[in-house]
């Protein structure tokens, strides 16, 4: 039977960040992790609140009065949501990977798609504050490069108020990848890794852009968490890069769970890797222990707290069946209306109550059940197995993670503030 | 046997491709996501070559993150047998994968088969065969199972039954015994039975039906004692994850489900006998700076680093993880001419971490890991269990020297 | 542009292009109008089956017949949108063995070859199937690709000269002195309105022929009658796999390409396009599915479509009415003369309704020409050096597949390789769609959407359901935008279409990818966010 004080199940966003909080509060970790979570392919911006009510935010902060009160940042408190983003922007300062942004304002990323995407605390490779004051705006476009196209992302930029009057330039760029696969970002981003390729691409750029402008790149500027690469190629260039987001592999999400996995070796939490958790032993309304099971023997976890920080559907937290809506681990009662046909919404990204679903907590982020009482009272949870909100329309995935994360944490060793 | 339908668990999420350090290494290989859950789709009704799924090194970091539980390496795997059917075989396929035979052939006469592994005409025909130009493990001039047969064991009525693999039955054959004495230190008698190769490189050979001949093998050998409740150990963590796993996912054996819940890492053994206060092994930190590399079949196996664990409780020991990713050598893979550049850079940044401590010992239970952070950094290795045994040796020698 | 022709189609389904084939072939000058995309309502909306005519066996004797010779003659002229998989019937334990002797007696005095195997074989040869099957005949289905299909018979008519308009929809047919003149159309995408003159029309329009017939303030009794189907993630078998009992909801399992298709059911309803499925149904149809696949809830639903049969049966009405087709002239019906309705039948026979109704228009026209449909390939055979050509420089798997698609004009797509390497790269990977075929399908003058694309090439119709090559779609089309398209509307249509088909089925691991689009098109695309106020 292993021990720890804190027992992390999920190494998503959320678990990353609730190990990192309990581990630097002095205590003991063990972080059980199925796989990789969606930051591993994902953005690797803190997007915070973007949208509410179908309108764009010009800060998280303005939305924060019109959320219900089952929303996970309500039931953080706004002091909980501030807390838990001096925690991150600190943590990435000290990995030195600093993020920028505040909760005064949203920052309005460029994306491959043309668009804009809403965000709060974001890598200085896509700070993008200053753009919409260029005149001048370049696209470095990698020969043979998918999922970046960019006669599209200048037509969908032509159509933003901000910036339908500026000059858009496309700057070609060959790789010289070996032939093989397809070409992607993380292809290009390794080749960013080498200094070779750092000097080829400014020598084919260098005398295609103009001092002093504006250059957009996929995000492809290295695979590590530092902005070595970034600041090398903008001295060398003497001009703004920045970075857009893009579909998966996202390659800035992966930087930022380098930065975590590294700060939670640093801090010596017993990491362990194809944990499939596949059951907990409760006690009188306290969790004991978690059993994980995949093939082979069964192995405990014993902790004195537990962080459930599982996902929604795509992680798995929550499991879907025809007629119902489970928690996989603990079956801890889920409010969903996926039984309702009316529930499932008129589209995709308009879903309606369904992709609300989730398990209801308290403010120590606790499980409750439909009634309103506390299930468990040792087992605090975190991420998109919350109820509440919807990640995709509020552009508010990474943030809910974060914030509830770090709420988490303090409530599983007794620190937070009520 | 892995189910059809696992390929319905992929949401093409990329995890694998990001992770996999083949993919990372050459441009040739179309990446574990598409050879694997995309083209099973295909696979299912279409007869086609997807060469690339050569470079496959079943290194497993695809299923260590995979979010989806897909089993992504063993598809691959199965891919690669039948793409091994439609191309055939070289000889030296046969001669990489089959090295228990030459094992049992060579070690009686381990000093003149090492000596003719050196020797430059012998070098020649390897090139020639396709071998890179590289040592090649050495025979041990006593195999594990003489050493073993050789000691008077005491009998205790606590047992254990140990699967040695090809590794340490004929080349490391020391870290079988180091296992064994400190087992019976903490009072257990070791029971090695009639096993054969695991079987781990001729399932990535493309030897699939001998692989599960050797399986069937070695699960009627190991069933017995699994139904005794005899806990089964491995020091190899290869061998480990195909008792513990792959046999599970590759074949339908009888009596395999029994003999996957009662194996143990030597050193998880070690460590769960540790929690239970029953560890009677008492250990002093022996002197030097340590650095220790985890196999990527020892993370996939989802018991931590326990070799790591123990070795870190020790008062005053100097050992650090590397954390740096997969030395490259995925067993046979980095022995094939065409493969070896490739092997040596995906360690890449594993050796560049090693370099720049230079001195350090490197710890990690995986002998083929051991050749090829050897062969590149020149650095000392050594398993855990040995480690732990001189450890234990050295506080030995310090009571005795107390009293 | 033409503004004559000697026929208008109206319908761009199996039956109508089948009848421009005819008529392109026989010479005569003819024009298809569809308000939509071919293949738009029924013929891409079933479960792809090219009967036997075991189905029909017990029950509708002459359909049985018919079926049996036109599933020969589309396996020859087919090759490109048939694949002769061929099928079981198999008994399972709850059925009753009375019916299976009536079948098999039936089947035979049809004519309908089935060779009886033992339920260790079925098995054998179908791991899958439920192990504990009783009985099971081989019969000669095949698989049939209605969409592929209803494009190779339109492009076979345009190389007779016939000529094809989509997103056309007919509003008015116009006749002087009760003798049909010609129609009156709308573009429906640029809302542009033409007249064009005709001597005959055929209304070909399946579910919609009594919209259409109402133009001319014609009646036609036609009961559109709604099935659902359900598309599997993979193959669950290799063959098509029917339920030997009496034809119920979902007794058919169809492989298709890469996946596989269950159906069906059988529900009277209004509307031609009532192509909504409940929750309810599906659940229904896996539970009776699982006598088959025992397994069933371990795969993966992809989405679930319906369609309308257009039943014409003014006496009874859903299974039970017959599956013939009527061709009416409604000079004597109705009194107007050059105005023909084909209804009914069924997608099997199409070719055979397509042939009637043009000897009929022929002998109206005093016109005499031979069909020669049945004689002639739909498609020219790929030769086998094209073939090899394809997959040495497609990527493994894909070559055969995008020559089922294209017959003969892979050679584009190779041709397009070999001159930019760039285009060999897949734009969906779940169905190994390249770069090459997607760019010429966006060319098209017949693409205005993502849609069209995922039609025409299958992307965006496999694992992911469009997650990835959704966005990759849309910028191949960039190039291509008609006027007041953007890429953003392409997206969101193309996603929400794909939704329709998931919400009922929102489970699972569909659930799980449904979740992955939403976070790349909503949070890290942000397709819809409110910055992208559009000049419109």
């Amino acid at each position: 039977m292993k021990k720890s004080d804190v027992i992390v199940i999920g190494a998503g966003l959320a678990g990353l960040t609730a190990a990192a909080a309990v581990s630097l509060q002095g205590h003991s970790v063990t972080l059980l992790a199925k796989g990789a979570g969606t930051l591993a392919f994902g953005g690797g911006t803190i997007d915070v609140l973007g949208c509410y009510d179908g309108r764009g935010l010009r800060s998280p902060k303005l939305g924060f009065e019109a959320l219900p009160a089952h929303h996970p940042y309500t039931i953080a408190g706004k002091q909980g949501v501030i807390e838990a983003m001096f925690f991150f922007q600190k943590l990435c300062s000290e990995a030195g990977y600093p993020l920028e942004g505040s909760l005064e304002s949203n920052v309005w990323v460029p994306t491959v798609a043309g668009t804009f995407k809403p965000s709060c605390l974001v890598p200085k490779t896509m700070s993008a504050a200053d753009l919409a004051k260029a005149d001048h705006i370049q696209l470095a476009a990698f020969a043979g490069l998918k999922d970046f196209y960019p006669s599209m992302i200048v037509k969908g930029f032509q159509r933003v108020a901000l910036y339908a009057g500026k000059a858009y330039h496309t700057v070609p760029v060959e790789t010289h990848l070996a032939p093989g696969r397809d070409i992607t970002v993380l292809d290009i981003a390794r080749w960013m890794n080498t200094m070779a390729g750092q000097n080829n691409f400014v020598s084919q750029v260098k005398e295609q852009i103009a001092p002093g402008s504006y250059l957009l790149v996929p995000p492809v500027l290295g695979t590590e968490p530092n902005y070595d690469i970034w600041q090398h190629l903008q001295e060398r260039l003497n001009c703004r890069i920045i970075e857009m987001a893009a579909p998966p592999p996202g390659i800035t999400g992966m930087r930022l769970r380098t930065l975590l996995l590294h700060l939670l070796k640093k801090q010596k939490i017993a990491l362990i890797e194809q944990a499939h958790v596949s059951q907990a032993e409760i006690q009188s309304g306290c969790c004991k222990s978690v059993t994980t099971k995949h093939f082979g023997r069964e192995r405990t976890y014993e902790g004195d707290a537990f962080i459930l920080a599982t996902g929604g559907f795509l992680g798995g937290g929550l499991v879907a069946e025809p007629l119902a809506v489970k928690e996989a681990i603990f079956g801890l009662p889920v409010a969903s209306m996926l039984a309702a046909e009316q529930a499932a919404g008129d589209g995709l990204l308009n879903a309606g109550p369904v992709f609300q679903s989730g398990v209801n907590v308290d403010e120590k982020m606790r499980p409750l059940d439909l009634h309103g009482n506390l299930v468990l009272e040792n087992v605090h949870l975190a991420g998109n197995i919350l109820a509440g909100y919807d990640y995709c329309a509020e552009k508010s995935g990474n943030g809910v993670a974060v914030v509830t994360a770090y709420r988490a944490a303090m409530a599983a060793v007794g620190r937070e503030q009520l | 046997m892995i189910k059809q339908t696992t390929i319905n668990k992929c949401t093409a999420c990329t995890s694998c491709v990001i992770d996999c350090p083949v993919t990372a290494a050459t441009r040739e290989f179309k990446g574990p996501k598409l050879l694997g859950p995309g083209l099973e789709r295909f696979r299912l009704f279409e007869q086609d070559v997807e060469a690339s799924i050569d470079y496959c090194t079943n290194c497993k970091n695809c299923d260590i993150t995979c979010p989806s539980d897909v089993g992504v390496s063993t598809l691959n795997m199965l891919a690669k047998n039948e793409f091994y059917k439609r191309k055939g075989h070289r000889l030296r396929d046969w001669i990489l994968s089959h090295g228990e035979l030459f094992a049992r052939l060579s070690s009686p006469v381990a000093a003149i088969a090492n000596w003719g592994m050196a020797f430059p005409l012998t070098r020649m025909v390897l090139s020639a065969l396709g071998i890179a130009d590289r040592p090649l493990p050495a025979y041990h001039k006593t195999d594990f199972y003489q050493q073993f047969h050789a000691l008077r064991q005491q009998p205790y009525e606590q047992k254990v039954v140990f699967y040695p693999g090809c590794y340490i039955g004929f080349n490391a054959p020391q870290v079988g015994m180091d296992l064994v004495h400190l087992l019976q230190a903490n009072g257990y008698e070791v029971i090695v039975p009639d096993v054969v190769c695991c079987g781990t490189p001729v399932v990535s050979n493309g030897y699939m039906d001998e692989a599960r001949e050797k399986a069937q093998h070695n699960i009627r050998a190991l069933a017995v004692w699994a139904q005794k409740g005899y806990p089964i150990l491995t020091c190899c963590t290869s061998c480990g994850l195909m008792l513990k796993q792959e046999y599970l996912e590759l074949y339908d054996i009888e009596g395999s489900q029994q003999v996957a819940e009662q194996h143990y890492d030597a050193g998880e053994f070690l460590v769960e006998l540790k929690d239970k206060g029953q560890l009677k092994t008492d250990f002093k930190a022996i002197e030097g700076s340590y650095l220790y590399h985890a196999p990527c079949h020892l993370r996939a196996q989802g018991i931590g680093l326990p070799g790591l664990e123990l070795l870190q409780n020790i008062d005053g020991m100097k050992i650090a993880e590397i954390d740096a990713g997969c030395c490259g050598i995925a067993g046979s893979y980095g022995f094939k001419k065409e493969k070896y550049d490739i092997s040596l850079a995906i360690g890449k940044n594993l050796f560049q971490a090693i370099k720049a401590c230079p001195g350090a010992t490197v710890v990690t239970e995986c002998g083929t890991c051991q050749l090829q952070i050897g062969h590149v950094t020149k650095a000392a290795t050594i398993h855990p269990i040995s480690l732990l045994y001189a450890a234990w040796e050295s506080n030995k020698q310090a009571s005795s020297e107390a009293e | 542009m033409e503004q004559y022709f000697d026929v208008i189609v109206i319908g761009g389904g199996a039956t109508g292009t089948g009848i421009l084939r005819d008529l392109s072939m026989r010479g005569i000058k003819a024009l298809l109008l569809e308000q939509r995309d071919l293949a738009y309502g029924t013929s891409s909306r079933f479960h792809g089956l090219l009967h036997s005519g075991g189905r029909y066996a017990v029950k509708d004797a002459e359909s049985a017949r018919e079926c049996m010779e036109e599933n020969t003659v589309l396996r020859k002229i087919g090759q490109y949108c048939v694949e002769a998989t061929e099928g079981f019937f198999v008994r399972t334990k709850g059925d009753s063995e009375e019916y299976e002797e009536c079948w098999a007696t039936a089947s035979s005095e049809q004519g309908i070859p089935d060779l009886r195997i033992s339920a260790h074989e079925a098995l054998r040869l179908e791991p899958n199937l439920a192990p504990d099957i009783q009985s099971a005949y081989r019969v000669p289905d095949a698989a049939i690709d209605g969409f592929r299909l209803v494009w190779q018979n339109a492009q076979s008519a345009v190389r007779y000269g016939g000529v094809v308009r989509t997103y056309t929809e007919v509003v008015a047919i116009e006749h002087i002195n009760n003798q049909v003149t010609g129609v009156r159309v709308r573009n429906t995408l640029t809302g542009e309105l033409k007249k064009i003159s005709c001597s005959m029309i055929v209304n070909a329009a399946g579910s919609w022929v009594g919209r259409v017939a109402a133009l001319a303030g014609i009646t036609v009794d036609v009961t559109p009658d709604r099935g659902s189907l359900i598309a599997f993630n993979h193959r669950l078998s290799n063959r098509i796999i029917n339920r030997l009992r009496p034809p119920a909801d979902a007794d058919i399992f169809v492989p298709h390409g890469s996946i596989t298709i269950l159906g069906t059911t059988s529900v009277p309803t209004a509307k031609p396009d009532d192509f909504e499925v409940n929750r309810e149904e599906v659940l229904r149809q896996l539970e009776a599915g699982k006598a088959l696949f025992s397994n069933i809830e371990d795969y993966r639903i992809l989405r679930v479509f319906a369609g309308t049969r257009p039943i014409y049966s003014p006496g009874g009405a859903g299974r039970g009415a017959t599956r013939n087709f009527a061709i009416i002239d409604h000079k004597e019906t109705d009194g107007l003369l050059g105005f023909l309705t084909i209804v009914g039948g069924k997608l099997t026979t199409y070719r055979l309704m397509a042939e009637k109704t043009v000897d009929r228009v022929c002998n109206y026209l005093a016109f005499k020409a031979q069909c020669r449909t049945a004689q002639e390939a739909l498609v020219p055979p790929v030769p086998q050096a094209v073939r090899e050509d394809a997959r040495r420089h497609l990527p493994a798997y894909a070559a055969d597949r995008a020559i089922d698609r294209l017959g003969p004009r892979i050679e584009q797509v190779v041709a397009r390789i070999k001159d930019n390497s760039a285009c060999r790269q897949l734009v969906c990977e779940c169905e190994l769609v390249t770069l090459a075929e997607v760019e010429i399908a966006a060319a098209d003058s017949t693409t205005f959407s993502l849609d069209d694309i995922r039609r025409k090439t299958r992307m965006g119709m496999g694992t992911c359901q469009g997650a990835f090559c959704g966005l990759r779609g849309v910028g191949v089309m960039t190039g291509h935008l008609a006027k007041g398209s953007t890429a953003k509307k392409l997206l969101r249509e193309f996603l929400e279409a794909r939704w329709a088909g998931i919400r009922p089925v929102l489970w699972g691991n569909q659930l799980r990818e449904v979740e992955l689009a939403r976070a790349i098109y909503g949070a890290t695309l942000s397709i819809d966010g409110a910055m992208n106020d559009e000049k419109e």
